[in-house]
């Protein structure tokens, strides 16, 4: 069965964005300054979500379009969904902010 | 590259050749419905109870919808009873409005027959004056009379991926060639301000940047909300973007690389060409109106769309006299609505087309658009309301 298709914006980034369906245990191919890398999906990743590249540490910067999009709320693995479970905004946090003025 | 269009007397072109007929209200509607050719504008907000700011606003927007180059002339009637602010007196909207050069016709109930009197007269007129706008002929004229807005939502990963890149791409091609892009949306560029404060042409410009977007993300920390439980909005997360930032990254995509000009406020018209940044809010209720009073002939949507299911029909935004054109990236949007989308780029997703192939398509559909061609939504006769962007108490 040919490789499920994820695209990442930047060279640095350390999700990848599903252009297709993919399923739990797929083979997933992005393709990273001209090479094809593959990884295996530990979650269902459903069309146009992401998909970690990496084991990435909790609290450490989320990459995406060679930029930070958030923080990682716990640790996540290689393979695995990573949307607003695992992910955390650090911008325009009211919530954070009121919390460290107590 | 050129389009054919209508060449006013303040040598602005226009892509449409409408007689607008303001401020809203009983008057201008029945007008409207009784001569094809018009158009008015429908809000709720007429300026009673209003700061001088916001009422500075609704003029700004009333001015600059009648100054826009797709009005062949304009009628305006004085405003409802109790809406005597001076910011919106008729006269001074009449002056600033023929300072354009365009024609300018004026209803007064009080002296021309009361509210029946005025709807009568306005009648009258209204006929002669789409009748001697018909007269008029497009010409060829240079893409630089392009001004152009966009908002990207419904926002979902392809957005940034394909359909704001796509956008990008077509920015990039009319500020090029001499025309104007307006993008906006202070929210959503939370996360990337110094991305787009790197592109201003001077410090002054780049500093207006940031400080907009750090008052508004001021604004949003102040609710004591976590900013996802407002935005990204609930289709955003559903379609696969999982904060502020994410969205922000993908949305500013749709601005290209061009330096950028200005900081503009709601309805304010750029002072010269190029590409602007509007400190606007991103409400599709909102921000095409605040385009086309700045002097847009042409604004775009471009949709994501992904958490979004059983749109099959994509009715305008309000617009009032600017063309408004649907695009999108996302293949399941652009399969339920295919008969209302103007532009579909998920061919670059799909892989059958380089995103400067898209870009070029896009930019021929424009060029199509300011000519005359209809937009998908030009089909439908469906108007929602405007709601005109205002920032203050009412009291």
């Amino acid at each position: 069965m040919p490789a499920k298709r994820a695209l990442i914006m930047h060279p640095s980034d350390n999700v990848a964005t599903a252009v297709e369906e993919i399923r739990a245990g797929d083979e997933v191919a992005v393709p990273v300054e001209g090479e094809v890398r593959t990884l295996t999906a530990s979650d269902p990743i459903p069309f146009g979500f992401k998909i970690a590249l990496q084991e990435i540490a909790a609290g450490a910067t989320i990459v995406k379009y060679g930029e930070t999009i958030g923080k990682a709320g716990q640790p996540i693995a290689k393979g695995a969904l990573v949307h607003i479970h695992n992910l955390e905004g650090t911008r325009a946090r009211g919530d954070l902010t009121r919390r460290a003025d107590r | 590259m050129s389009f054919h269009g209508y060449v006013r007397p303040d040598g602005s072109v226009g892509t449409r050749n409408y007689v607008l007929v303001i401020p809203q209200g009983i008057i201008a509607k029945t007008i409207c419905d009784f001569v094809p050719g018009t158009k008015t504008l429908i809000t709720t907000d007429h300026g009673s109870g209003r700061t001088a700011n916001d009422r500075e606003t609704i003029a700004r927007v009333l001015i600059g919808l009648g100054r826009n180059p797709n009005d062949a002339s304009v009628i305006l009637h004085a405003a409802s009873p109790g809406v005597g602010y001076p910011e919106l007196r008729a006269e001074r909207l009449v002056d600033e409005i023929r300072a354009g050069g365009k024609r300018v016709e004026i209803l007064d109930p009080a002296q021309d027959g009361g509210t029946y009197g005025a709807i009568v007269k306005g009648m009258q007129l209204a006929r002669r004056m789409v009748y001697e706008a018909s007269k008029l002929r497009r010409e060829e004229v240079s893409d630089a009379h392009l001004c152009l807005g966009v908002k990207c939502g419904y926002s979902d990963t392809t957005s940034g991926i394909a359909g704001n890149p796509a956008v990008g791409y077509l920015f990039d091609k009319i500020v090029a060639a001499g025309g104007t892009a307006m993008f906006g949306e202070t929210t959503e560029v939370i996360g990337a301000e110094q991305a787009l404060a790197r592109r201003a042409v001077n410090p002054a410009v780049a500093q207006a940047i940031l400080d907009a977007v750090a008052l508004r993300e001021e604004l949003a920390k102040a609710t004591g909300l976590d900013i996802r439980t407002v935005n990204p909005v609930p289709s955003n997360i559903k379609g696969g973007l999982s904060s502020l930032e994410e969205k922000s990254l993908g949305a500013i995509h749709k601005a290209g690389t061009a330096p950028i000009r200005g900081v503009l406020k709601y309805a304010e018209p750029p002072a010269g060409k190029g590409l602007y940044f509007v400190d606007n809010w991103m409400g599709s209720l909102s921000i095409f109106a605040g385009y086309a009073a700045a002097g847009a002939n042409l604004v775009l949507f471009q949709l994501g769309g992904g958490g979004v299911a059983g749109r099959t029909l994509l009715e305008s935004c309000p617009s009032v006299v600017a063309p408004f054109l649907w695009a999108t990236a996302n293949p399941k949007t652009y399969r339920a609505a295919t008969d209302s989308v103007d532009f579909y780029s998920g061919t670059v997703i799909e892989g059958t087309e380089t995103p400067e192939e898209a870009g070029e398509r896009f930019y021929r559909i424009v060029i199509d658009v300011a000519s005359g061609t209809l937009t998908r939504s030009e089909t439908v006769n469906y108007a929602d309301p405007v709601e005109i962007y205002l920032q203050e108490p009412r009291f």
